[in-house]
C-alpha cells in the first residue's frame, strides 16, 4: 500500500512540475494545484500510513493514528487554497492588462523592463 | 512571562483588522492609525532589544501548553535585533509611502502593510519550525498584495511570476518540514536542536535530505544563485516603498539560515556535518558575483538596485557559511546594514523615477528636479551599497573578509573585485543620470506632491547607517555576544524547558 | 585629541562653504579658508615637538574587535605632508575664488576641496592602517566628485570616471595588503608595524602584501602602466589639477611607499619593482611630455614624470636616496603648483592652453612670466633654483645605482629622463612667452589681479629661497622627514658645487646640452611623433571597460530575462541535485516497518487517480476539460484521506476542492479555453525530465519515510493523551487546530482574509480606466450561451438546500470539537450554500437580496479570534489558553462550552468573509464585463414566458 501511495504521490508531482513549465497561467495555476496536493499527502504519510485508526478519542479505540500530520496538512491545504485564489485572480489580472497569458516576460518587446514606474 | 513578546504580532494584527472593519474608505485614518501602530511597534522591539540584552533568551508558552508539543514564542537577542530592525524601517517606509502618495495608489496598502509586519515579526520571533512556515505564508500573501499594489500589466506580471516562484518554495517548505517531523517527530526548533546532535546514524540520510531541503527554502527567500531569478523583476516592478520594504524580507532568509543553520544544525552535527557549509559558500560566492555584473549591467535604475540587494545577499551569505561566531557576528552586521542601505537605494530610485517618468539608465534624459539633493542621497547610498568608505558599508566588508581570512585568496579576491564592478556600475549610473542630463531642462515639476516626507523618510535611513558606522565598536561588540549565543545555544534550549527525553 | 580634530576640521568645514554662499563668494572663500588656516595653525602647534624628534600621538577607540581604530601620529614625514597638504589648500582656496567664474558654483567646490583635503590629511596622520584605508577611498571618492565638478563636460564625466576606477580599483587591491600585513604582525597600528622589519620581510606572505599595496600607491600617483587616468583627470578646473594632481593626492602613493618604507624596502623584490617602475615612468612620461600642446597635458606628464623619478629614488632602498627623495618631494610640490596655477591664469586670460596658439605673452604678461619662468627653469633643474639642486643629487644617487648587474643603465636613462625635462620646461618658455606677440589670441591678455597671482608668485617666491639657502630654508624639514621615513638619523648636506669631480655634474650639463638640442629640432621631432603610431591609454582603458560592461548588460539581461519557466526548472533541478547529493553523502538504513496490504478498492482509487493525472498531463490544454480532471484527482485524495483514517482532512479536501473549481470556473470564463500548442518536442522532451525526476525524488522519499519509524516518539503522543483531558475535545485533530496549535490557524485564517483583500484591491485596480478596464468592457462571450442561464429547476432546488445546508454548516461547526468537522469546513459549507444560490440566479441577484459586508466579515472573524486568544491574558495565562466547562440545563443533556469554540466561530466568519469576498470580486469583474443582473430569480418565467435575453441590456443594468 505504501508503494502505491507512494507512486501516485511521485505521478502528481511530475503532472505538477509538466504543468508548471507550460508557458501559459493557467496550466501553471493547475500545475501548482497538484503540486500542493501531491504537498498536502506527502505531510500526511509524513504520520505514516494506518486504516481505522481515526483521531478521535473513543474508549472502543484500539490506538490512534498520528494527528498532528493531519493538523498540519489541513493548515497547508487551507494557506494554498488562499494562495491560489490570489494567483488565479492575479493571473486573470495579468491577461485583462497584457491582452495575453504568457507567462514568460522575455518576449523581445519586454525585456528590459522598467518604463514607466 | 511577560506578554509583551507577542505583542509585535497581535497588534499589527488588531490594527489591520481594525482598518478593514472601520477605516477602509478612509485615507487619512488609515494613515494615522497605521503609522501610530508602527510607532509602537518600534516602542516594542526596542523594549523587547532592551530585555533581550539584559536577561537569558526567554520563551513564551502559546497556550500555556508545554515545549515542544504546543507553539512557542522565543526572545532572544537575535530575534529581537531583526524585529528592531524590521521597525525601524517600516516607520521609515510608511513615512515615504505616504509622502509619495504611494498609498492612494491602490486600495488597502496600510491594511496590507500591518499584515505584513504581522507576518515579518511573527516568524523572527516564532519558536516553531511549522509556525515560522505559517507566518512565511502571512508575509509572503501580504507581499502579494503589496508588489501589485497600484496594478498595471509589467507589474502584474511579474507579480504572477513572484507568486508562483514562491509558491513552488513553499511547497519545498513543507516537504522539508514533513520530513523533518517524520524523522525526528518533532517541530520545536530548540527541540530539534537537541534531537538533531542525538540522531541515531541509520537516519543520518534522510535528516540531511531535510535539511537541504530547508536551507534551500531560506536560499530562495535569500536570492542565492541559482534560485535569485525571482528577484529581479519582482523588485525592479515593486512600488519603490515595497521594494525597500522587500530590503528585510531577503533578510528573513539570511535570519532563518542563521537561525537553523548555526543554532540547530552546526557543523559539529554528526548526521549533516559540513553538508550545508559545503554548499553554501559556493553559491553565496556566486550570488556576489552574479549581483554585482548586475549592478553593472542593469538596464533600469530598479534593476541595479535589484543587483545590488542580490550582491548583499551573496556577501551575508558569505559570511554565515563560514559557521564561526566571528563570522556570524560580521554577517548580522552587515545584514543590518545592507538592509537600511538596500531599503534607502530603492528609494531613491523612486525618487529618480517619479521625477523622470523611466528609470532607464540607457537614456539621460529627462533630468530630474531637485537633482542636487537626489544625486547627494545616491552618492551616499552607492557609497554605503558599494562598500566604500566612509560608511558602514566598509566597516561590514571588512569584517567579513577579516573573518574569513583562511579562505581569504578566494573570499578576498571576489568580494574586492565585485566591489569594483559595483562601484563601476554606480558611477556610470550616476554620471548618467545626474551629470550627463545636466544640460537639459528638466520635466515640468514631479508627477506627485513635493515630497517633504519621503525625503525625511530616506534622510532617515541614510542616518541609521551613519549611526551604524559612528558606533560600530559597541555594535560589533553585541553583535558578537549575539553569535556567542547563537554557536552556543544552551540558554535558548534551557528557556524551552524541554522535558527530559529518556 | 588635536591630531584628530586637524583631521576633522576639514570634514565639519566641508558644511560651511554650502551655507555661506548665500553669504556672498568673499564669505565663502573666507570661511573656507579659515577652515584650513585653523587647521594649520593647530599643525603648527605640534610642530616644534615634531621637530625636536618626538612623536605626538592621538588614540580612539572605534572598532576594536576589527583593529579600526581612530589612531592619530604626528612624526616628521606627517608633519612635511600634512604642511604640504594644508598650505598649498590654503593657496590653492585663494586662487580658486577668483578662477573660478560666475556661473561655476563655488558653495559645491570648497566642500569638494574639504572633503578632499580632510581626507589627504587623514591618510597622513592615521597610526591606523585601516582607517588610512578610509581616508584613502575617501580621496578617491572626493576626487571624483571635484574631476567631474564641471557636469556638462563629457571629458570631465570620463576622467572622473576613470580616475575613480583606476585609483579606487588600487585601493581595493591595498586593502587586502594591509590585511595581509596586519595579520602577518597581529596588528594594524602603523607604530607597530613599523617595528617589525624582520617579521614581515620573513614572512611568505610578504610579496603579496608588498605587490597588493604598490597596486595601491601605483595608481594613485600614476605611476607607469597605470599614468593614464591623470592626463585626462586634466578635464578639472585648474585649482583642481593644481592641488590633487601636483602637490596633494598624487603624492599619497609617494607618502605610503616613504611611510612604510622601513619594512618594506631593502629588499631585492622592493628594488626592482619600484626602482624599475619609476625609472620608466620617469623616461616615458617626460618623452611624452615634450610632445603635448596642451599646456596642461604638458604639465600633467611632467608631474607623472616627476612622480617616478620619487619613487625611482625610494626604490633605490639607502637612507640617502630616500632623503633626496624627500627633498625632491618639497620642490616638485612647489614649483609644479606654481606652474598649473601659471598655466591656469594663462588659460584664464587667453581662453587657449594650445601652445601652438601662444607665444609673445613675455610683454603682454610680464608678471605671469616672471613667476612662470622662475619655476619652469627650477623644473628643467637649471641652478640654482631648488629644482637644480634635487635634480643633482638624484643624478648622484642614480649614477651609484647598478641595476641588474649593469652599472651604466640607471645613470643613462637618469640623464636622458633629465634631458626631456630640459627639454619640455624650455619649451614651455619659449613656446608660451618668446617670440613676437601675436594678434590671434582667442581673447587679448594681460596680467592678471593680484588675487590671481598672488599665490603662484609665492611659491615661486619659496622655489627661489630654497634653491638660494637649501641649508636654512629646507635642511631642518628633509632631516626630520628624512629621519621619520628611514627610522634613522638624517643629516642631509645640500649644496649647489660638488667639485668638478662629481659624476652628477657632467650628467646634468649632458642633460641640458641635449635637451637644448632636442628644442631646437622641435618642429622635426614632432612630426616624426605625430607620424608614429602610439597607443592611446584612454582608447585602451575604454576598450577594457565597455566590452565588460556591454557583456555584463548581455549576461545579465540573458539570465534574468524573465522566462519564469527556466526559472522553475533551474530551481528544480537544483533542489533534486542538492537533496540527492545529501542523501547520497549521508548513512541510510532501509525501514522495517510493517507494510499495509493492498486491498482491491483502494487499488482502484489509485487506478483512477493515476489515470486521472495522466490525462490531465495529456490533455491540459482543453482548460474545461482539465478542471473537471482537477476535480476528480481532488475527490479520490478526500477518498484516499478518509480510507486512512483522517475523516477531517477528507472533508476538508472536498469542500475546498469544490470552492477551488469555482473560482477556477469562474476565472477561466474570461481566459482563453484552449491553451495553445507552443512547446517544441524537446522542450517537451526536456520538461518531462524535470518533471519525472521530480516525481521520483518525491515518491523515493515518501517511500524511505513511510517505511520507517520516527527516531524520537512523535511530540503527537501527548496530543493524543491530552486532547480530552486538557484540551476538552476527543476530535484531536480539531483540538490541535484550535488549541494546541491554535496560532497556527491564527496566522491560517489572516492568510485567508489577506488573500481576499488582495483580490478585491486587486479587482480595483483592474476596473479603474485601462487597458484591461476597456479590454472588459469591450468583451465578448467566446462560448455560446445557454438561452436559460439560471433554469428554474436549479433555483427552487437551491431554495429548498438552503435553509439545510446552512443547518448542516451549524452542525458541523458544533460538533467540529469532538467529531470531524469545525469552524473552517462549516465555513466552507455555509459559503458553499450560498454559492449556490449565485449561481442559481446570478451573482448580483443574490447579492442584493442580503445586506453582509464580507470585508466586516472577514474583519470580525480575525478579531474575534485575536479577543479569544487575548482574553486568556485576563486571567493571567498566555495567549490563546483555553478554557471549557460542562453545564446541564434540564431538560437538554449535559453539553459543553469551550473558549475554543469563540475562537472556532472566528474562523468560522474569516473562511466565510474571504470565500464571498472573493466571489463578489469576481462577479464585480464579470457585471463590467457586459453580465447582466436579473430582475427575476430565472431568466425563463413560466408565467410569462418572456426571457431576459430579450430585455434590452441598460435597462436590465
Amino acid at each position: 500500500m505504501e508503494l502505491l501511495v507512494a507512486s501516485a504521490l511521485g505521478l502528481l508531482t511530475s503532472a505538477g512540475v509538466y504543468l508548471m513549465l507550460r508557458q501559459r497561467t493557467f496550466p501553471v495555476i493547475v500545475g501548482l494545484t497538484l503540486l500542493s496536493y501531491a504537498v498536502n499527502v506527502f505531510i500526511f504519510t509524513a504520520g505514516r500510513l494506518t486504516v481505522n485508526l481515526p483521531p478521535i478519542i473513543d474508549k472502543y479505540a484500539n490506538g490512534y493514528t498520528d494527528p498532528l500530520p493531519q493538523a498540519l496538512v489541513l493548515t497547508a491545504i487551507v494557506i494554498s487554497f488562499g494562495m491560489t485564489a490570489v494567483l488565479v485572480m492575479m493571473a486573470l489580472g495579468a491577461y485583462l492588462e497584457a491582452g495575453h497569458d504568457k507567462v514568460d516576460m522575455n518576449d523581445t518587446d519586454e525585456t528590459p523592463k522598467g518604463g514607466a514606474k | 512571562m511577560s506578554h509583551w513578546i507577542i505583542a509585535p504580532v497581535i497588534l499589527p494584527a488588531l490594527v489591520g483588522a481594525a482598518i478593514m472593519l472601520f477605516m477602509r474608505n478612509d485615507l487619512l485614518l488609515q494613515r494615522v492609525f497605521s503609522l501610530a501602530s508602527t510607532l509602537a511597534l518600534t516602542a516594542i522591539a526596542a523594549a523587547l532589544l532592551w530585555a533581550a540584552t539584559l536577561h537569558p533568551p526567554e520563551v513564551y508558552f502559546l497556550g500555556n501548553w508545554p515545549a515542544p508539543f504546543g507553539i512557542v514564542l522565543v526572545l532572544d537577542r537575535l530575534s529581537a535585533l531583526m524585529v528592531m530592525l524590521t521597525a525601524l524601517l517600516a516607520v521609515a517606509i510608511q513615512l515615504y509611502a505616504i509622502g509619495s502618495d504611494w498609498d492612494a495608489r491602490g486600495r488597502h496598502f496600510h491594511a496590507l502593510f500591518q499584515f505584513q509586519l504581522m507576518g515579518i515579526s511573527g516568524a523572527f520571533l516564532t519558536g516553531d519550525a511549522f509556525n515560522l512556515f505559517v507566518f512565511f505564508e502571512v508575509l509572503l500573501i501580504a507581499s502579494y498584495g503589496l508588489m501589485i499594489h497600484g496594478g498595471g500589466k509589467d507589474r502584474l506580471r511579474a507579480g504572477v511570476q513572484y507568486v508562483a516562484f514562491n509558491l513552488v518554495g513553499s511547497s519545498l517548505f513543507l516537504f522539508a518540514l514533513a520530513t523533518i517531523y517524520a524523522v525526528t517527530g518533532t517541530l520545536n526548533i530548540a527541540d530539534l536542536a537537541v534531537k538533531a546532535q542525538t540522531l541515531p546514524e541509520g537516519d543520518d540520510a534522510l535528516f540531511r535530505v531535510a535539511a537541504v531541503m530547508l536551507m534551500l527554502v531560506f536560499a530562495v527567500k535569500g536570492a542565492l544563485v541559482p534560485l535569485q531569478f525571482w528577484l529581479p523583476a519582482t523588485y525592479a516592478n515593486a512600488p519603490g516603498p515595497v521594494a525597500a520594504l522587500f530590503a528585510v524580507m531577503t533578510k528573513i532568509g539570511a535570519y532563518a539560515a542563521i537561525r537553523f543553520g548555526v543554532m540547530v544544525i552546526p557543523p559539529s552535527t554528526p548526521a549533516t556535518g559540513t553538508l550545508i557549509a559545503d554548499l553554501m559558500m559556493p553559491a553565496a560566492i556566486a550570488t556576489l558575483i552574479i549581483g554585482a555584473i548586475g549592478v553593472l549591467g542593469a538596464s533600469t535604475l530598479g534593476r541595479l538596485a535589484a543587483f545590488a540587494a542580490i550582491a548583499s545577499m551573496g556577501t551575508a551569505f558569505i559570511a554565515i557559511s563560514a559557521f564561526t561566531p566571528a563570522a556570524t557576528a560580521a554577517a548580522l552586521y552587515y545584514i543590518v546594514h545592507s538592509t537600511l542601505a538596500g531599503a534607502a537605494l530603492f528609494l531613491i530610485a523612486d525618487l529618480v523615477a517619479d521625477r523622470r517618468a523611466h528609470d532607464r539608465l540607457d537614456q539621460a534624459l529627462p533630468p530630474i528636479q531637485n537633482s542636487g539633493l537626489i544625486a547627494g542621497l545616491f552618492m551616499a547610498s552607492a557609497i554605503a551599497t558599494a562598500g566604500m568608505p566612509p560608511l558602514s558599508g566598509f566597516f561590514g566588508k571588512l569584517l567579513v573578509m577579516d573573518a574569513l581570512r583562511d579562505q581569504a585568496a578566494l573570499v578576498w579576491s571576489v568580494i574586492l573585485i565585485t566591489s569594483l564592478v559595483v562601484i563601476l556600475g554606480f558611477a556610470r549610473a550616476g554620471s548618467t543620470l545626474f551629470w550627463k542630463a545636466h544640460a537639459a531642462a528638466p520635466l515640468e515639476g514631479p508627477r506627485h506632491e513635493p515630497q517633504g516626507l519621503a525625503f525625511t523618510a530616506t534622510f532617515g535611513l541614510l542616518a541609521g547607517l551613519v549611526a551604524l558606522t559612528v558606533f560600530a565598536g559597541p555594535v560589533m561588540a553585541w553583535m558578537e555576544a549575539t553569535a556567542l549565543s547563537l554557536h552556543d545555544p544552551a540558554a535558548y534550549i534551557a528557556a524551552n524547558q524541554l522535558p527530559q527525553v529518556k | 585629541m588635536s591630531l584628530a580634530l586637524i583631521a576633522a576640521l576639514p570634514f565639519i568645514g566641508a558644511l560651511l562653504p554650502g551655507l555661506m554662499i548665500r553669504a556672498g563668494k568673499n564669505a565663502c572663500a573666507f570661511v573656507t579658508g579659515s577652515v584650513t588656516a585653523l587647521a594649520l595653525l593647530l599643525l603648527g602647534l605640534n610642530a616644534p615637538a615634531v621637530l625636536r624628534g618626538e612623536v605626538v600621538q592621538t588614540r580612539i577607540d572605534w572598532l576594536p574587535s576589527l583593529g579600526l581604530n581612530a589612531n592619530f601620529f604626528l612624526d616628521g614625514l606627517g608633519l612635511l605632508f600634512a604642511g604640504l597638504i594644508l598650505g598649498i589648500g590654503l593657496l590653492i582656496i585663494i586662487y580658486a575664488r577668483f578662477y573660478l567664474s560666475k556661473s561655476d558654483p563655488m558653495g559645491q567646490f570648497y566642500s569638494y576641496l574639504l572633503l578632499f583635503q580632510g581626507a589627504m590629511v587623514g591618510i597622513v596622520l592615521s597610526d591606523n592602517i585601516l582607517l588610512l584605508l578610509v581616508f584613502w577611498e575617501l580621496t578617491s571618492l572626493s576626487s571624483f566628485l571635484l574631476i567631474g565638478y564641471w557636469k556638462h563636460n563629457p571629458e570631465g564625466r570620463q576622467g572622473a570616471r576613470m580616475a575613480l576606477t583606476v585609483t579606487g580599483g588600487g585601493g581595493l587591491a591595498m586593502i587586502a595588503g594591509m590585511l595581509i600585513l596586519g595579520n602577518i604582525v597581529g596588528s594594524y597600528d602603523l607604530t607597530v608595524i613599523l617595528q617589525n622589519k624582520e617579521l614581515i620581510q620573513a614572512s611568505d606572505w610578504y610579496l603579496p602584501a608588498l605587490i597588493l599595496i604598490l597596486l595601491g600607491a601605483f595608481t594613485k600617483s600614476a605611476q607607469f602602466p597605470f599614468h593614464f587616468w591623470l592626463p585626462h583627470a586634466m578635464a578639472a578646473p585648474t585649482p583642481v589639477s593644481a592641488y590633487l594632481h601636483s602637490a596633494t593626492m598624487v603624492k599619497a602613493g609617494l607618502f605610503l611607499m616613504a611611510r612604510l618604507w622601513p619594512v618594506l624596502a631593502g629588499t631585492p623584490e622592493w628594488f626592482y619593482i619600484v626602482a624599475t617602475t619609476g625609472l620608466i615612468t620617469m623616461v616615458m612620461a617626460a618623452k611624452i611630455a615634450l610632445f603635448k600642446d596642451d599646456l596642461k597635458a604638458l604639465l600633467a606628464f611632467s608631474t607623472v614624470s616627476h612622480l617616478g623619478l620619487i619613487t625611482m629614488l625610494l626604490g633605490f632602498g639607502t637612507a640617502e636616496a630616500a632623503t633626496v627623495a624627500i627633498f625632491h618631494i618639497i620642490n616638485h610640490a612647489t614649483f609644479k603648483a606654481a606652474l598649473f596655477m601659471s598655466v591656469g591664469i594663462i588659460d584664464h586670460e587667453t581662453h587657449t592652453r594650445d601652445l601652438k596658439r601662444l607665444g609673445g605673452l613675455r610683454t603682454l604678461m610680464p608678471i605671469t612670466f616672471a613667476f612662470a619662468t622662475v619655476a619652469a627653469l627650477s623644473m628643467a633643474g637649471i641652478p640654482p633654483l631648488n629644482g637644480f639642486l634635487s635634480k643633482e643629487l638624484m643624478l648622484e644617487e642614480a649614477y651609484h645605482t647598478t641595476w641588474a648587474g649593469s652599472a651604466w643603465l640607471m645613470p643613462v636613462l637618469a640623464t636622458i629622463g633629465a634631458m626631456f625635462s630640459v627639454a619640455y620646461s624650455f619649451r614651455f618658455i619659449a613656446h608660451a612667452f618668446l617670440g613676437p606677440v601675436r594678434d590671434d589670441y582667442p581673447s587679448k591678455p594681460h596680467d592678471p589681479g593680484f588675487g590671481l597671482w598672488a599665490a603662484p608668485a609665492f611659491l615661486a617666491l619659496l622655489v627661489v629661497i630654497i634653491g638660494f639657502m637649501p641649508m636654512t630654508s629646507a635642511a631642518w624639514l628633509v632631516n626630520t622627514a628624512a629621519s621619520a621615513t628611514t627610522g634613522e638619523p638624517v643629516q642631509a648636506y645640500i649644496k649647489h658645487w660638488h667639485g668638478l669631480g662629481s659624476p652628477a655634474l657632467w650628467m646634468s650639463v649632458a642633460a641640458v646640452a641635449a635637451g637644448l638640442i632636442l628644442l631646437g629640432a622641435h618642429k622635426r621631432l614632432m612630426a616624426l611623433w605625430n607620424a608614429t603610431p602610439r597607443p592611446e591609454a584612454k582608447a585602451m582603458f575604454d576598450g577594457l571597460i565597455e566590452p565588460f560592461a556591454h557583456l555584463s548588460r548581455r549576461l545579465t539581461d540573458r539570465l534574468h530575462d524573465g522566462a519564469l519557466t527556466r526559472y522553475i526548472a533551474i530551481g528544480i533541478l537544483t533542489i533534486a541535485a542538492t537533496a540527492y547529493y545529501g542523501f547520497s553523502t549521508g548513512t541510510h538504513t532501509p525501514g522495517t516497518r510493517a507494510l499495509l496490504d493492498v486491498h482491491p478498492v483502494p487499488a482502484l482509487g489509485w487506478f483512477a487517480l493515476a489515470l486521472a493525472t495522466i490525462a490531465i498531463v495529456i490533455f491540459h490544454r482543453n482548460r474545461l476539460l482539465t478542471l473537471v480532471l482537477v476535480g476528480i484527482i481532488g475527490l479520490m485524495i478526500s477518498v484516499g484521506f478518509a480510507y486512512f483514517s483522517a475523516p477531517d482532512l477528507a472533508l476538508t479536501q472536498i469542500s475546498v476542492e469544490v470552492v477551488t473549481v469555482i473560482l477556477m470556473l469562474l476565472a477561466l470564463n474570461f481566459l482563453p479555453k484552449q491553451t495553445p500548442a507552443e512547446s517544441t518536442d524537446s522542450r517537451r522532451a526536456l520538461d518531462m525530465g524535470v518533471a519525472g525526476i521530480a516525481g521520483l525524488a518525491i515518491a523515493g522519499l515518501s517511500y524511505a519515510l513511510m517505511t520507517r519509524d520516527p527516531a524520537f516518539a512523535p511530540i503527537a503522543d501527548y496530543h493524543i493523551a491530552n486532547s480530552k483531558p486538557g484540551g476538552g475535545g476527543t476530535n484531536i485533530v480539531n483540538v490541535i487546530l484550535v488549541d494546541f496549535r491554535g496560532y497556527d490557524t491564527f496566522g491560517e485564517i489572516i492568510v485567508l482574509g489577506i488573500a481576499a483583500m488582495v483580490i478585491y484591491a486587486l479587482t480595483e485596480a483592474l476596473l479603474r480606466s485601462g487597458p484591461a478596464n476597456d479590454r472588459l468592457v469591450a468583451w465578448t462571450p467566446d462560448l455560446k450561451r445557454a438561452g436559460d442561464r439560471h433554469p428554474m429547476m436549479l433555483v427552487v432546488a437551491t431554495r429548498l438546500i438552503l435553509p439545510i445546508a446552512l443547518m448542516v454548516g451549524v452542525f458541523i461547526f458544533l460538533r467540529g470539537h469532538n467529531l470531524p468537522g469545525g469552524g473552517f469546513i462549516a465555513g466552507l459549507v455555509v459559503s458553499i450554500a450560498l454559492v449556490m444560490q449565485y449561481m442559481a440566479s446570478g451573482f448580483a441577484w443574490a447579492q442584493i437580496r442580503q445586506k453582509v459586508d464580507y470585508h466586516a466579515l472577514i474583519a470580525c472573524g480575525v478579531l474575534i479570534a485575536a479577543a479569544t486568544g487575548i482574553g486568556s491574558w485576563f486571567g493571567g495565562l498566555p495567549f490563546m489558553t483555553t478554557g471549557f466547562d460542562y453545564f446541564h440545563i434540564p431538560p437538554l443533556e449535559e453539553f459543553e462550552l469551550a473558549t475554543a469554540a469563540i475562537f472556532d466561530l472566528g474562523v468560522f466568519l474569516t473562511v466565510l468573509g474571504a470565500v464571498m469576498l472573493s466571489l463578489a470580486s469576481l462577479s464585480r469583474i464579470a457585471l463590467r464585463a457586459g453580465e447582466t443582473i436579473n430582475v427575476e430569480p430565472f431568466d425563463i418565467d413560466p408565467s410569462e414566458g418572456r426571457s431576459l435575453d430579450d430585455l434590452d441590456p441598460q435597462e436590465a443594468r
